[in-house]
C-alpha cells in the first residue's frame, strides 16, 4: 500500500464519531477558530481558490470559483447547501464520512457557509441514510453547545443556522437544481439554467451547493494553506479523493488516494488485485453512470480534468471479472435509470423506459435487428437531446458496453 | 441586434428566444410543450436547433448578437424523429376513434415527420408471449382514467406530458405523479378532479388526454329522432372561435344555418335570456340596496355576479364566507331553457318531454348547469366533433336568421352576450367592480374581506378575457 497523504480519512477509526471531544483532541475545529479569528471570508475563499480544489460530486467544477460567485453577490440573503444525497450505485463515500468523522464535515460546512456570507446552511441528506442523519443530529447538537454554530460563533459576529434536510432518496436530487427544488417543496426535478444557483438558487437567492466530500477538504485547506493542498495529486485537479473499490477485488471499501492515480494502482495496490482464479474483464469508473475501462486503459490517470478520457465521477471503481453475466449488469443499469429518471423530458422518460424493455429482451443474448437499431437511436437521443445530464449518464455505460465489449456484435 | 438563421440575417431584440424569432419570421420549428405565454418547460425536446454544432432547445435559448442558428439538418431531423417516435410508441394511437382526431397537435407532428417505424415497440414474432404480457402490463399500469365529473374527462393514455395543463390551471389542480417512465399527470393523491372547471386545461391540451365530458352520442340520436324537437340555444361567445373548427363559418347567421343542417329544428339566440337575466338581477340588487342604505353606517351592499359558474365554484370553494353574496338569479341559459320547456312548449302546443334543449357554449363550467330543463351543454370543440360525426361538410354554407323566441331579440345585449360584459348594462348609479381571471378575483375578494374595497355589484369572470376567451372555445392548432 502506498504511503499517501490523508486528509479526510486521517482520523477514521481513531476517534469516536459521537464524541466531539475526540475530534477536538486531534485538532478539530482549529480551522474554524483560525477562520473566525484570523481570516476574512474573502481570504478564506482566496485560500480555497489557491488550493485548486474542485467539486468531488462528479462534475469537478472549481470550488473556489463557485464560492466566490456567491461570496461577491451583494444579496443579503444567501444559502449554502451541503449535498449529501449520495445515490450513485456502488458509491458510499459520503456515508462513511459521516459514519467515521461527522465533525469534519460540520466544520467544513460552517467555514464555507460563513465565507460565502450565508446565514443558513442546509445539509441535504439522502432519505435512506437514516443512521447517518441521527449521527449528524447528535454531532450538530454537540457543536452548537460549543458555540461552533448558532448566534455569535466563538464570540464573533458570525451567525449561522444549520438544518438537516432529508430527501426522499431520489437519484436526480443529487443534481443541484433538483436538490433546490426538493428543499423548496417542489417536485425533485432539474430546473432550467440559466439562472444558475449561484445567481438565483434556493428560494431565488444566491446559493452554493457543494458535495460533502468537497467540504470535508476545507478545514485542512484553511489550517494548512491552499498552496500546500495544491501540491498534492494531479496538477489539474489537486488533492486527494475517496475511491470506493467494489466488485471482484480482494479488499473492497473506501480508500483515500491522491488524484492522478491510475486505475491499475487503485485495483492492484489498494484493492489487492482480483481474488485467485478470477480474470479481469473491465472496470466501471464512477457508478452506474460511469464509463467502462478495459485492460489496455488501466494506466490512465484519473483526474477531474475535462481532458481526462475517463471521468472520475463519484470515484466508485467497480471491478468486473469474466465470470459475470454482462446482461445482468446491463439490466441493473437500465433498471436503475428507468426508475430514477425524473420523467421531465421526453427522451429520458421514454428512452430509459424503452431501453430497459429492450435490455430485458437482450437477456438471452439474442436481439432482433429492429431492437438493435432502437438501442442505437435511444442512446443517441439520450446523449444529445436530454434536459439534464442524467440522460447522458444513462447512455454512457450501455454505449461503452456496445463499443468496447461488443455486446451487440461488431 | 442581428442573428443568422440558416445563413440569413434577421433582426432580434434582447430577451427574445430563438423560437420567438423563428415564429415571427415564419421559420418552421415544431413544438409540443410550448404554448403562448405559458412557462417554457423545454420538455418535449422537439424544437431543437443547432448552434455551434450542438443541439439546443430554441424555446429557451435567448438570442445574442451574431448568434448563428441552423433549424434544419440531418442531426436535427434525427433528433426530432426519434423523440417523436419515442412519444408515439407510448401513445394510445387510436386516432380514428379519438375525440381529437384531426384536431390533435401530436397527430399533426407525427404526420409531418412521417412516424411510421414504431421500432421501439417489438413485433409479435420478435418476443415471447411472456414478454408480450409484461410489455402490456407495463404499458397499461400507468394509465389513469377519470370521468367522475360532468365537465372534464381525463385519460393519460393520450397524454404527452407537455405540462401545459399544469401551468395553465388557475387553481393548480394538476401535477406530476410518480417518476421516470411511470410518471403521469394527475391530481393530488390521484383523487377525481374537483376543480372550478374553467376548462383552460382542456382548451390547451394538445392531445385527447383532457377532453370535454359529454354525451354527444345521445344528441346525435335525438337529432335524428323525428319525434323530438331539438332546440339549440346559441351563446354568442362561440363566434369568437367557431372559425377554428369550421373556416368560413364566421357569423351568427351561418352558425344558425349550420345547426339547422345538423338537425336542430329550432335555433335560438340567447338574447331573450340575457334580457330576463338583467331584469332579474336588477330586481335582486336594488331593493336590497335600498334597504341597506337606510342604515347610515353602510354605504354598499355587495352582490356578486353569478354569471360565470366557474367563478361561483371558486368563491364557494375558496371564499365560502362570501358565498352568501352571490346573486340567486338563474343564468340566462337556464332562464331560456326553462322558458322553452314551459311558455314556448305551451305556445307551440308541444309536450315538454319531447323537447331537447342544447346549449352551444364557450364555457365548460356551464356543463354543470345540466338540469331537467337544460338537457345538454356542448362546447365549440364538441360542436366541431358533432359536425364531423355527422359527416357534414360546412363549406359554402348559406346564412339564415335565428328563430324568433317569444318576444324576440334585443340588440342591446350583443356586447354582453359576446364577452359576458354585465357592468355596462346594469344601471350606472351602482358602484360596480370587475375582476377577470382567478388572480384578479382573489385579490378583489381579499380586499373586500379586509374592507379595503366596497361595491354594490362585483362582476367576476374566471377566464382571463371573459367568455370570448372561454374554456370551451376551440383553439387553432399550430405547432410550427
Amino acid at each position: 500500500m502506498q504511503n499517501s497523504t490523508k486528509i479526510i480519512t486521517q482520523h477514521w477509526n481513531d476517534i469516536n464519531p459521537l464524541k466531539i471531544e475526540d475530534y477536538l483532541n486531534v485538532g478539530g475545529y482549529k480551522a474554524l477558530h483560525r477562520f473566525v479569528k484570523k481570516m476574512s471570508p474573502r481570504q478564506a475563499i482566496e485560500e480555497i481558490k489557491k488550493s485548486g480544489l474542485c467539486g468531488r460530486g462528479g462534475a469537478g467544477y472549481p470550488t473556489g470559483q463557485k464560492l466566490e460567485m456567491v461570496g461577491v453577490s451583494g444579496a443579503t440573503e444567501k444559502y449554502f447547501i451541503c449535498n449529501l444525497d449520495e445515490s450513485e450505485p456502488g458509491t458510499y463515500k459520503d456515508r462513511m464520512l459521516v459514519d467515521y468523522d461527522p465533525h469534519l464535515l460540520i466544520e467544513g460546512v460552517i467555514i464555507v457557509a460563513l465565507s460565502v456570507g450565508a446565514y443558513k446552511a442546509y445539509i441535504y441528506i439522502n432519505g435512506n441514510y437514516k443512521k447517518q442523519k441521527d449521527i449528524l443530529e447528535i454531532a450538530l447538537a454537540q457543536a452548537r453547545e460549543k458555540n461552533f454554530w448558532g448566534a455569535g460563533i466563538l464570540g464573533s459576529e458570525y451567525d449561522l443556522e444549520i438544518e438537516i434536510f432529508s430527501g426522499a432518496g431520489a437519484y436526480i436530487c443529487g443534481e443541484e437544481t433538483a436538490l433546490i427544488n426538493s428543499i423548496e417543496g417542489n417536485r425533485g426535478e432539474p430546473k432550467l439554467r440559466p439562472p444558475y444557483p449561484t445567481d438565483a438558487g434556493l428560494f431565488g437567492k444566491p446559493t452554493a451547493v457543494n458535495n460533502a466530500e468537497t467540504i470535508a477538504n476545507i478545514p485542512w485547506i484553511i489550517s494548512q494553506g491552499g498552496e500546500k493542498y495544491a501540491k498534492i495529486g494531479a496538477a489539474c485537479s489537486p488533492g486527494t479523493k475517496l475511491y470506493i473499490l467494489g466488485g471482484t477485488v480482494k479488499n473492497p471499501g473506501v480508500v483515500e488516494a491522491p488524484t492522478g492515480i491510475t486505475i491499475r494502482e487503485l485495483i492492484y495496490d489498494f484493492g489487492g488485485g482480483l481474488p485467485e482464479g478470477k480474470d479481469f474483464w473491465f472496470a466501471q469508473i464512477g457508478g452506474a453512470s460511469g464509463k467502462l475501462v478495459v485492460e489496455n486503459e488501466l494506466d490512465i490517470p484519473l483526474t477531474f480534468s475535462r481532458d481526462c478520457p475517463i471521468p472520475l465521477g463519484s470515484g466508485a471503481v467497480l471491478v468486473v471479472d469474466k465470470s459475470v453475466d454482462i446482461h445482468d449488469l446491463i439490466l441493473s443499469w437500465t433498471g436503475f435509470f428507468r426508475r430514477e429518471s425524473c420523467g421531465k423530458c421526453v427522451p429520458c422518460r421514454e428512452g430509459t423506459f424503452r431501453l430497459d424493455e429492450i435490455a430485458g429482451r437482450l437477456k438471452d443474448g439474442k436481439i432482433s435487428d429492429r431492437d438493435k437499431q432502437a438501442v442505437y437511436d435511444i442512446l443517441w437521443t439520450l446523449n444529445n437531446t436530454t434536459f439534464c445530464p442524467l440522460g447522458k449518464f444513462a447512455a454512457t455505460a450501455f454505449s461503452d458496453a456496445i463499443s468496447k465489449l461488443k455486446i451487440l456484435g461488431d | 441586434m442581428e442573428i443568422k438563421i440558416n445563413g440569413k440575417k434577421y433582426a432580434a431584440s434582447e430577451g427574445e428566444t430563438v423560437l420567438d424569432v423563428c415564429r415571427r419570421e415564419n421559420i418552421p420549428v415544431p413544438t409540443l410543450c410550448q404554448h403562448g405565454k405559458l412557462k417554457r418547460e423545454a420538455v418535449c425536446r422537439l424544437c431543437l436547433v443547432e448552434i455551434g454544432g450542438k443541439l439546443v432547445t430554441s424555446c429557451t435559448t435567448k438570442v445574442s448578437n451574431g448568434l448563428e442558428i441552423i433549424t434544419e439538418s440531418e442531426k436535427i431531423k434525427k433528433a426530432r424523429e426519434i423523440n417523436l417516435e419515442l412519444l408515439w410508441s407510448d401513445h394510445a394511437g387510436k386516432c380514428i376513434s379519438c375525440k381529437k382526431n384531426r384536431q390533435c397537435e401530436f397527430q399533426k407532428l407525427a404526420e409531418e415527420y412521417k412516424i411510421e417505424n414504431f421500432h421501439f415497440v417489438p413485433r409479435r414474432v420478435e418476443i415471447t408471449s411472456d414478454e408480450e404480457l409484461n410489455l402490456v402490463r407495463d404499458n397499461w399500469a400507468r394509465v389513469v382514467v377519470d370521468e367522475e365529473n360532468p365537465v372534464i374527462a381525463r385519460t393519460t393514455e393520450y397524454c404527452v406530458e407537455c405540462r401545459r395543463c399544469i401551468n395553465i390551471c388557475p387553481v393548480k389542480s394538476y401535477g406530476f405523479n410518480h417518476r421516470g417512465g411511470a410518471s403521469v399527470v394527475g391530481t393530488a393523491y390521484n383523487e377525481p378532479l374537483d376543480c372550478i372547471f374553467c376548462g383552460a386545461c382542456v382548451k390547451h391540451c394538445p392531445t385527447a388526454a383532457l377532453t370535454d365530458q359529454g354525451d354527444l352520442e345521445n344528441i346525435v340520436k335525438d337529432l335524428d329522432n323525428m319525434n323530438i324537437l331539438a332546440v339549440a340555444v346559441i351563446d354568442p361567445a362561440v363566434l369568437e372561435s367557431i372559425g377554428n373548427e369550421f373556416p368560413g363559418v364566421d357569423s351568427k347567421e351561418k352558425l344558425a344555418s349550420l345547426l339547422r343542417e345538423l338537425g336542430f329544428e329550432k335555433v335560438f339566440d340567447s338574447g331573450w335570456g340575457y334580457e330576463k337575466y338583467v331584469e332579474a338581477l336588477e330586481q335582486e340588487i336594488h331593493p336590497r340596496r335600498w334597504l341597506f342604505q337606510k342604515n347610515k353606517n353602510n354605504k354598499h351592499q355587495l352582490i356578486i355576479s353569478s354569471f360565470c359558474p366557474s367563478a361561483e365554484l371558486y368563491i364557494r370553494k375558496y371564499f365560502p364566507e362570501l358565498s352568501g353574496h352571490i346573486a340567486k338569479t338563474l343564468r340566462p341559459e337556464e332562464l331560456m331553457a326553462a322558458a322553452v320547456k314551459n311558455e314556448y312548449a305551451r305556445q307551440e302546443k308541444i309536450d315538454s318531454g319531447n323537447i331537447r334543449t342544447v346549449l352551444i357554449s364557450a364555457c365548460t363550467a356551464r356543463k354543470k348547469l345540466k338540469s331537467s330543463t337544460l338537457d345538454c351543454i356542448i362546447t365549440v370543440r364538441e360542436l366541431g366533433r358533432l359536425v364531423r360525426l355527422k359527416k357534414y361538410n360546412p363549406k359554402n354554407i348559406k346564412e339564415v336568421q335565428a328563430d324568433k323566441f317569444l318576444n324576440g331579440y334585443d340588440e342591446k345585449y350583443e356586447k354582453m352576450t359576446r364577452f359576458g360584459n354585465l357592468s355596462e348594462i346594469l344601471k350606472s348609479d351602482l358602484a360596480i367592480q370587475k375582476a377577470n381571471g382567478v388572480l384578479e378575483i382573489k385579490k378583489v375578494l381579499e380586499d373586500i374581506q379586509k374592507r379595503e374595497l366596497e361595491c354594490d355589484f362585483l362582476e367576476v369572470m374566471v377566464c382571463p378575457e371573459g367568455c370570448g376567451n372561454g374554456g370551451g372555445q376551440s383553439m387553432k392548432i399550430s405547432n410550427f
